[in-house]
């Protein structure tokens, strides 16, 4: 981890998330449609492989009848160290902020040239294939916080980052560093499990980086040295029935 | 004197042999059956001017093709979004990059039959030059545009141009995309001077022996060459310095369009051969490609004094040795791949054998490597234009089917099997795709209405140097070097 | 007015002291069609531009009632976040709650009140609410009370408390309570069982976060049963221990389809349908056997179970149920909860009791991680009286309505006519009836039939309470408030109840409140009464009445739940399997299940419900069916294709999905599409596996029992993609070859 630079208070944001908790229940998914504004493609969109969630739980079967058990494993973008995304983007619609140590996406800055989303070994993006629709007054839920996208556009999971915004404005404000747990992204809020938790590595005693020190820990594709932020506790197993 | 008249019956018969023999030489060789110039300017002016019912006709044809298949659709998508096209993810590139990969190899052809064979003093090249030129900027044309339609926001294309803006923005150039843009900026526009600059004198000589419209565009183009020996040797400098610092660019520019691919973390795409093969790809469907056109050029101009077989014969052993050259490096790839045994490679392989896409892989098999071996080592063969039209065309089916393969096929495998997908052209993108094809055959086709088809000056240079000898019993073209 | 008849004129006076009273509660009466332009001095209340303010209330979305915390930025609701302080959800909350904005925002609600031209026409006239008020009070004027009916579905307890002592008042019967989902989650069952066992009638609660085995058998407490996200929050603690030191907590689940509740698990044990009892049984003998039972006093229950037959029967191998009954024997805190599933067929009652025997076995009641009942609910009257029917009462009901015997049907919070059994005949019975009016949001199957539809507000525009009757530890009266002003033309359901009301001397009197601010302040007094400490002070009933809206509710401060005792004499165990309907001809048994996005078809309307990856499947927006792979390649069918089912009572069409962690004897399929209606992202689409289900009913519960048919399986030769998530073709790769990893 390089140092990082510029002036002010520095966090690693970092989610961790236990498959050992994690149901597959889904609120993560819709808590995340909710805040950052994703739009609902349709039936025949959705077939053709145009889901737009920025977190999707992944379920893995493992085993034959009646020795089978699935998995889940709750991807999102890692927001990679070393962002295979980030180098390709053209226009730097993509790219690395040494402040929140978060591959940020630039919506008004992407041409869609699509490159981040092919170069993205965890396929956290999505594309904007046509612009979204929101029936009247569905509108109306729209989070005043976070852009609505429009057509040809690459986005993806921000951490939230409109809540790491307030809660930071808000802490330098009220001149005090920002408390453990303060920042909660939506899919960490909603998880009913606790399976996901979010907070500054930085900070030696965040919860987060409590749980980060987890033996059953590991990270997503590690040996391609993307450095991601979001690392993963193993789910555990019994033995003898 | 039974011996003198047996001397002289051999002397003749040796004589006659020997004419036969220069008479072969010189059917099969342009460069020594030379004709007046004023007879070549006028077969060639002729040629220029060869406008049928049938031509306009296709014209036509060819333009609406051009702008309902291409500028309607690519209006159509820009308004609805990329969402008409059958992208998805994870296959986020489609045709288009396909497609612009594939103009962008058949670019190639210009410059390395023009070019190297320039450098490289291969005189039979001579007449075939201007096809190839014209192939490479109107191949670039059509290339250049698919990166643009491919754009989530092609209205916003410029954003990629290093100009200050109010955003204080510049260009990622660490991005492959820029050094592509770069590259094929700098190719369209050498290409496009490489092409004009050998005009000049056949635009004066146009300009000097015909009336109406072409005089007055000719006129305007041909810089008021009047061909005095300081012209002439600013022209040959110039020339040669085009023909040496063409070929690199012409190298960078597959290269750095292979390492779209193979600069990213894609398994399959990542690989540190992609740049040659690419290359060797390239020139291997560019110089297919010049055949095809040559053979229909040929034909439709009535150019078979300029355009001999020897042409062909000769580009075709190019074909054969670039196919060669090409199933070396996809074996190398393929062999790579396969015995480095990373699953996802797998994945990859096994989809290309055994899954939807079986049928373009062995089909490119077929066209790129059997097709040619099996065919293009007979010398009858070779010189057949029927059979070379055929085989020519089918490479280039076969570098197409590469290109869908490489950039659709290997991106529905990746690390993540949830999220491993398929892809299936839209109607749009191949609405598209066809009328690129179109719109490179409407401006092949209309330009060679416009610009002479064979460079005369350099013909009759070629002429002028090269004559018939005899050593001894053998007959045969002697060169003597001008420069 | 001394009167009970009442005319015209004094009514429409009355309507018109509704709209007066409407505009002083803070709400507006957007009248259809008028237009007027909103100063800025009029902003709605605690909007400040550009701030976001955050309302507690409760979800309406299940009757579990979490705790909310809605953002409302510039008078419109944003985000549904949980209430971290509330007992049931502790700050968490479900995908379906969350989609409760998609109830307020639909695009399809319904704006303001509507007459159909003849039932069935979808010509709908637009009234306003003082026509629609006015035939509303006419037609129940007018009708002999005792001709009046109400069928409802998951009211919330203040709008029950409210209609049942209307419908006393007037004289007419009480309503009749329905839901889809009550059955599948074994409500009914789990009560009778807890009446037989130990003698209240209460919902259990079980203490999974600190349980460390805990045998599961069926069903989906993780997913859509009793209190999902409260049992999701215990069960991210059990597994949570093992990073504090402690053991961590084990689930072995069995069940015939590897449900989103047994993915999790760590042991998945395969049986067949309608078999959970038996296991129960089996284990609880070995238990008895090994001596690891630390409470025989329920011997007698197991003297006939023959350990041997059973592991015949469920074919699990009696070596493998040894060492089950070790695990659970041994364990420090064992703990077996039935899932609905276990009770949803005609040996329901008994297996569910042979589940909860377990509990017993081990001694776990009132115990940490344990199992408990839940607290009294029934304390200071603010619980109705009228509980969920039974589907004898239904079937009465519509037999009433058959035989001519309802001349007024009034119909809230359900939507019968595409969740009752076919079989009961209900949309033919509602021919019968003179007038029906419904008071949905939108224009649901059961709307299509009505003659009025009366528009509600929905959850988050209402006022109301509910008393939590499971889920938690301690007594919670959840608060549920509007978190924006009306956007319709809709009227609380409860001012329209209260209304009539004034309207009528005998309701009046025990109905003596204006409107819903009024009665909900009331109930601040009742809260006094209990005289029990709670999250805030209840002695200044001002600051209590502010008090209880801020916190979402009141809740003691102190458990109240309480440990079952024994009341029951055991007898020797019977019946505890299912019967199934169909022949040899149908040779599969026909498991429904409630979809963990859909519901029982409630959220059917709702995009991001709609476009929710199922869990399992990741399938959306359309209805599959779950075949064993095995079974698949026998019938000859593959993914996506369609195939038609078949039951006794009737046929469906849904796309094949070969889900490998399913018994091969079984086939399942999720509630919650077929809609007919019900707005433009449910209506035609998928099939509704209700139509396929009998009426039989779950002895001693008498609920209906879903788990009850066969089933056979005919390939129409079709194909239709199922929308779903995962690449089929690479997840199997994944299987195959094992990777990621």
């Amino acid at each position: 981890m390089t140092k990082p630079k510029g002036e002010g208070e520095q966090h690693q944001w970092t989610m961790v998330i236990d498959l050992d908790k994690c149901t597959g229940c889904a609120a993560c998914v819709t808590a995340c449609y909710a805040e950052n504004n994703v739009p609902v493609v349709g039936e025949e969109e959705v077939s053709m492989g145009r889901h737009m969630g920025w977190i999707r739980i992944e379920r893995y079967w493992e085993g034959e009848y009646p020795d089978v058990r699935a998995r889940f494993i709750p991807v999102l973008c890692q927001q990679c160290g070393k962002a295979p995304c980030e180098p390709v983007c053209p226009v730097f619609a993509t790219y690395h902020s040494e402040v929140e140590h978060l591959n940020i996406q630039v919506y008004n800055r992407c041409i869609g040239t699509r490159f981040c989303a092919n170069n993205c070994p965890y396929i956290a993006r999505v594309f904007n294939w046509f612009a979204p629709d929101f029936p009247e007054p569905l509108h109306e839920q729209l989070n005043p916080d976070v852009t609505v996208r429009s057509r040809g556009i690459m986005e993806k999971c921000t951490f939230c980052i409109q809540r790491i915004r307030q809660v930071e404005e808000k802490a330098k404000m009220e001149e005090r560093p920002i408390a453990d747990g303060e920042v909660q992204p939506a899919c960490a809020q909603a998880c009913p499990t606790d399976a996901i938790i979010f907070g500054d590595l930085l900070d030696p005693n965040s919860k987060v980086a409590e749980v980060a020190r987890s033996r059953r820990g590991f990270k997503l594709l590690e040996d391609l040295g993307t450095e991601p932020a979001v690392i993963y506790l193993k789910g555990g197993d019994i033995y003898g029935v | 004197m039974a011996s003198e008249s047996t001397r002289r019956d051999w002397q003749e018969g040796q004589e006659a042999a020997l004419a036969h023999e220069e008479q072969k030489l010189r059917e099969e060789v342009l460069l020594v059956d030379p004709r007046p110039r004023s007879e070549m300017n006028r077969m060639v002016l002729e040629a220029v001017q060869r406008i049928t019912p049938g031509y306009i006709a296709l014209l036509v044809v060819l333009g609406l093709i051009t702008l309902v298949g291409l500028f309607f659709a690519w209006g159509y998508q820009m308004r609805w979004g990329m969402g008409v096209a059958g992208i998805r993810r994870p296959v986020f590139w489609g045709m288009y990059i396909a497609n612009f990969v594939f103009w962008i190899g058949i670019s190639h052809s210009g410059t390395f039959v023009s070019a190297i064979l320039r450098v490289f003093k291969a005189e039979y090249s001579r007449p075939i030059t201007r096809g190839a030129e014209m192939m490479t900027t109107f191949s670039l044309m059509v290339a250049g545009l698919f990166p643009l339609i491919h754009l989530g926001r092609t209205w916003r294309f410029y954003w990629m141009l290093p100009i200050p803006n109010q955003r204080e923005l510049w260009p990622n150039f660490h991005s492959p995309l820029m050094w592509d843009m770069t590259a094929i900026f700098t190719y369209l526009t050498g290409s496009t001077l490489y092409l004009y600059l050998p005009l000049i004198p056949d635009f004066a000589m146009g300009r000097d022996h015909m009336t109406g419209w072409r005089q007055k565009l000719y006129r305007v183009l041909a810089l008021g060459w009047r061909g005095t020996e300081e012209e002439w040797r600013h022209l040959m400098t110039a020339m040669k310095i085009f023909a040496f610092v063409i070929i690199p660019v012409m190298f960078s520019v597959h290269t750095i369009v292979s390492w779209d691919f193979a600069m990213t973390m894609k398994v399959g795409w990542r690989s540190s051969i992609f740049g040659p093969y690419f290359v060797v790809g390239a020139i291997f469907s560019g110089v297919s490609a010049v055949i095809t056109m040559l053979i229909i050029a040929r034909r439709s101009l009535k150019l078979h004094y300029f355009i001999r077989t020897e042409h062909l014969e000769s580009l075709a052993l190019l074909v054969l040795i670039f196919s060669f050259a090409w199933t070396y490096f996809f074996f190398n790839d393929f062999l790579v791949e396969w015995y480095g045994g990373e699953r996802v490679g797998h994945e990859i392989l096994t989809l290309q054998a055994r899954g939807p896409a079986a049928p373009l892989w062995y089909g490119m098999l077929f066209f790129n490597i059997l097709v040619p071996w099996a065919t293009l080592w007979n010398k009858r063969i070779r010189r057949s234009p029927t059979a070379l039209f055929l085989i020519t065309l089918g490479v280039n089916i076969g570098m197409y089917l590469e290109r869908v393969i490489i950039v659709t096929g290997f991106l529905q495998r990746n690390r993540m099997p949830f999220d491993w997908g398929e892809y299936n052209p839209s109607i749009v993108e191949m609405s598209i795709v066809v009328g690129s094809f179109a719109m490179f055959f409407f401006l092949y086709m209309l330009f060679t209405r416009i610009l002479p088809y064979v460079p005369v000056w350099e013909v009759h240079e070629g002429q002028l140097t090269h004559r018939i000898v005899r050593f001894g019993r053998a007959v045969v073209t002697a060169r003597t070097n001008v420069d | 007015m001394s009167n009970k008849g009442i005319t015209r004129r004094q009514f429409l006076q009355g309507t018109a002291a509704l709209g007066a009273a409407v505009v002083a509660s803070g709400c507006t009466i957007n009248l259809k069609g008028s237009e007027y332009l909103e100063p800025y001095v009029r902003a709605p209340e605690h909007a400040l531009p550009g701030e976001s303010v955050w309302y507690a209330t409760t979800c309406r979305q299940c009757p579990a009632a979490c705790g909310l915390l809605v953002r409302v930025h510039q008078g419109r609701a944003k985000k549904i976040e949980g209430n971290p302080l509330h007992p049931v959800n502790e700050g968490k909350v479900c995908a379906r709650g969350q989609a409760s904005l998609q109830v307020l925002y639909n695009p399809d609600r319904l704006r303001w009140p509507v007459k159909q031209r003849a039932r069935g026409s979808r010509d709908f006239t637009g009234l306003h609410w003082n026509e629609a008020l006015n035939a509303l009070f006419e037609k129940i004027t007018a009708t002999d009370p005792q001709r009046i009916a109400f069928l409802g579905g998951e009211m919330p307890d203040s709008l029950l408390w409210i209609v049942e002592k209307f419908l006393a008042a007037i004289g007419a019967p009480p309503p009749v309570l329905y839901s889809t989902h009550y059955a599948w989650e074994g409500r009914r069952v789990l009560r009778a069982v807890n009446r037989t066992l130990f003698g209240k009638d209460r919902l259990p609660v079980y203490d999974l976060a600190n349980a460390d085995v805990v045998f599961s058998f069926g069903g989906g407490f993780l997913s859509t049963e009793l209190s999902p996200v409260h049992y999701n929050r215990a069960f991210g603690r059990m597994r949570g221990r093992q990073d504090r030191g402690g053991p961590r907590g084990v689930v072995v689940h069995f069940e015939a389809r590897l449900s989103q509740t047994g993915a999790p698990a760590d042991r998945w044990i395969p049986i067949l349908a309608g078999t959970e009892g038996l296991i129960a049984l089996a284990l609880g003998r070995l238990l008895l056997d090994m001596g690891l039972a630390r409470n025989p006093a329920v011997r007698p229950f197991y003297a006939g179970v023959n350990v041997d037959e059973i592991a015949e029967l469920v074919e699990v191998e009696v070596g493998r149920l040894v060492d089950l009954a070790k695990l659970f024997g041994e364990a420090e805190r064992p703990l077996a909860i039935p899932g609905g599933v276990v009770a949803a067929h005609t040996g329901g009652f008994n297996a569910v009791l042979a589940v909860q025997l377990l509990n017993v076995l081990m001694d776990n009641l009132g115990q940490e991680g344990g199992l408990w009942l839940a607290p009294n609910p029934q304390v200071g009257g603010l619980k109705p009286e009228t509980e969920p029917a039974s589907l004898s009462e239904v079937q009465a009901l519509v037999d009433r309505m058959k035989a001519g015997e309802v001349d007024l049907l009034l119909i809230d919070g359900s939507n019968p006519a595409y969740s009752l059994p076919a079989t009961l005949g209900f949309p033919e019975a509602l021919a019968q009836v003179d007038t029906v009016i419904t008071f949905s949001h939108f224009v649901d199957e059961t709307a299509v039939l009505a003659d009025y539809v009366l528009p509600v507000h929905t959850p988050l525009e209402s006022w109301g309470y509910q008393v939590v009757d499971n889920g938690t530890d301690r007594l919670t009266i959840a608060c549920q408030q509007p978190v924006v002003q009306p956007y319709f033309d809709t009227r609380d359901m409860g001012d329209i109840f209260l209304f009539l009301a004034q309207a009528i001397d005998a309701a009046r009197e025990v109905l003596p409140w204006q409107n819903m601010i009024e009665f909900m302040k009331s109930r601040v007094a009742v809260l006094q009464q209990l005289g029990m400490e709670g999250n805030f002070p209840l002695d200044n009933e001002a600051d209590a009445w502010v008090a209880w809206r801020q916190f979402g509710g009141w809740w003691t401060a102190e458990p109240t739940w309480e440990a079952p005792q024994l009341v029951w004499q055991p007898s020797q165990a019977t019946g505890v399997t299912a019967e199934f309907e169909g022949g040899t001809e149908y040779p599969l048994l026909f498991y429904p299940y409630e979809s963990i996005a859909l519901t029982d078809g409630r959220g059917a309307n709702a995009p991001w419900l709609q476009e929710l990856a199922d869990p399992m499947t990741t399938g959306m927006w359309r209805t599959w069916i779950e075949i064993n792979p095995e079974t698949a390649k026998e019938l000859g069918v593959k993914h996506d294709e369609v195939v038609k089912v078949i039951s006794p009572y009737g046929e469906v069409e849904a796309i094949v999905y070969e889900y490998p962690a399913i018994h091969p004897h079984v086939v399942a399929m999720p509630l919650g599409q077929g809609h007919t209606d019900y707005g433009r992202y449910a209506a035609q689409r998928g099939a509704n596996p209700l139509r396929l289900v009998g009426s039989k009913t779950v002895p001693t519960a008498d609920d209906l029992a879903w788990l009850s048919v066969r089933v056979k399986i005919v390939p129409t030769g079709r194909k239709q993609k199922l929308p779903r998530l995962e690449s089929t073709v690479g997840v199997d790769r994944a299987r195959e070859i094992g990777f990621p990893g």
